[in-house]
């Protein structure tokens, strides 16, 4: 049966060797939807036409580092799973990503490729009920607003 | 002791290789935990590779145990071929990448050759560059203008060093100054049949009560953890020992210009 939604992943790395490593394993181990960049601009700009469940992001990288780039990402598309992935065991640098993007998995390099899955994975589930919690909080929000406004309705009736 | 009348206070050949080799080896610990963290890039991809081929070959050992490929399974296999195929791409860049930095290390700190060669000395700055490379980061960014060089004649090893502490020199600037980022532009031309290398920062410049004494012995204005502050004299040393001048040119705020010129033969000694 084929899933009707696919879950879709974008991982950016200046390095084009490890952005196409990651495609590459993810690409084989699960049926999500991997779009893989070395320019965190057209990783926006790609973003804006189709946002991912899970964004798996390189730390150094020219023009815009990976915690801004989250950052841009969070201001945008909230849902949406934050993966940092870094060669610099860096404590000051995952404290500021933790703090100022609200990450959600601080990864280092190098990677073993099956801890990788299982981050990917719950971050996908992650964003598919945060995105589920938004719909009922919406569809609760629907709701209460018909309620109101047949009371307020009731109200004039009776007044 | 070179007594082609260049210079009158380069030490003795001897004494200059041997402080060459000291400014090497410390340039190249200084360097050393960079390098590392370049090789860890390509050894991560590898290692990732290495982890999807082992994967492919147990789907398609499973797959082939019944002797039947059946339509579901054919897809299966496309998918395991795709792969296959992202780690030959992978596997390319990782190993070329591996290459260059191995090939500069050689260059760089390869044994102690004081062998005099025939050079192209853009070949030393890329090689400088390629060691630097984890240093510049993303912030610092790298403007290359280079004409057609011939070769000069030269010793390599030090040539080699020389540009490694301008470039250094360099990031050092930028490094500590506002916020880290700026630019370094290598410009190389032909010049009466030697070279013109110059090498421009955007750091905070050096004023003129201190354009004096960079190339002093100890002089240094990056504290003790940076070095022994013999980098720039050194790099005086060489390039007077190779019958060239090198000239400083900067203002406070504006960043400094090291302009290198190399002759196209060495000066001949007695």
């Amino acid at each position: 049966m084929p899933d009707p939604y696919t879950p879709s992943v974008v991982v950016v790395d200046d390095e084009e060797m490890v952005a196409t490593a990651v495609r590459t394993f993810l690409e084989l181990e699960t049926s999500y939807d991997i779009r893989d960049f070395t320019a965190p601009r057209a990783a926006l700009d790609a973003l804006s036409e189709r946002p991912a469940d899970v964004v798996v992001a390189d730390f150094m990288m020219p023009d815009l580092d990976g915690v801004e780039f989250l950052r841009e990402v969070r201001a945008n598309w909230p849902q949406t799973s934050r993966i940092l992935l870094t060669g610099y065991a860096d404590v000051q640098n995952a404290i500021r990503a933790i703090n100022e993007v609200g990450l959600y998995y601080y990864l280092e390099k190098p990677w073993d490729n099956e801890h990788l899955k299982l981050v990917v994975r719950n971050g996908v589930e992650r964003s598919t009920l945060v995105n589920e919690l938004d719909a009922r909080i919406s569809a609760l929000e629907d709701a209460n607003q018909e309620l109101m406004d047949a009371r307020e309705r009731l109200i004039k009736m009776f007044l | 002791m070179s007594d082609d009348g260049v210079s009158t206070d380069v030490a003795a050949d001897g004494t200059l290789a041997s402080a060459v080799n000291a400014d090497r080896l410390a340039t190249l610990g200084m360097l050393m935990a960079g390098i590392a963290h370049e090789i860890n890039t390509p050894l991560g991809a590898l290692a990732s590779n290495h982890d999807v081929v082992k994967r492919s070959l147990a789907r398609l050992h499973d797959i082939l145990a019944d002797d039947v490929v059946d339509e579901h399974e054919l897809g299966e296999v496309r998918k395991i071929v795709r792969a296959l195929n992202g780690t030959l791409r992978v596997n390319d860049l990782a190993v070329e990448r591996v290459l260059e930095l191995v090939g500069s290390l050689r260059s760089f700190g390869g044994p102690d050759r004081a062998e005099v060669d025939r050079a192209d000395v853009t070949e030393g700055i890329e090689t400088a560059l390629t060691l630097l490379r984890h240093k510049l980061g993303s912030g610092i960014r790298v403007v290359r203008d280079f004409e057609d060089l011939p070769p000069i004649e030269c010793f390599p090893v030090e040539v080699n060093q020389l540009f490694m502490n301008l470039l250094l020199n360099a990031v050092q600037a930028i490094e500590g100054h506002g916020d880290g980022t700026g630019t370094i532009s290598v410009r190389a031309r032909r010049r009466g049949g030697g070279v013109l290398v110059e090498i421009r920062d955007t750091g905070p410049g050096i004023g003129p009560e201190l354009r004096e004494r960079i190339f002093e012995p100890g002089f240094t204005t990056k504290g003790a953890r940076m070095g022994m502050g013999l980098g720039l004299l050194i790099t005086r040393q060489i390039v007077e020992r190779h019958g060239g001048t090198i000239e400083v040119d900067s203002a406070p705020g504006e960043g400094a210009r090291f302009s290198v010129f190399l002759p196209p033969t060495l000066p001949r000694t007695s």
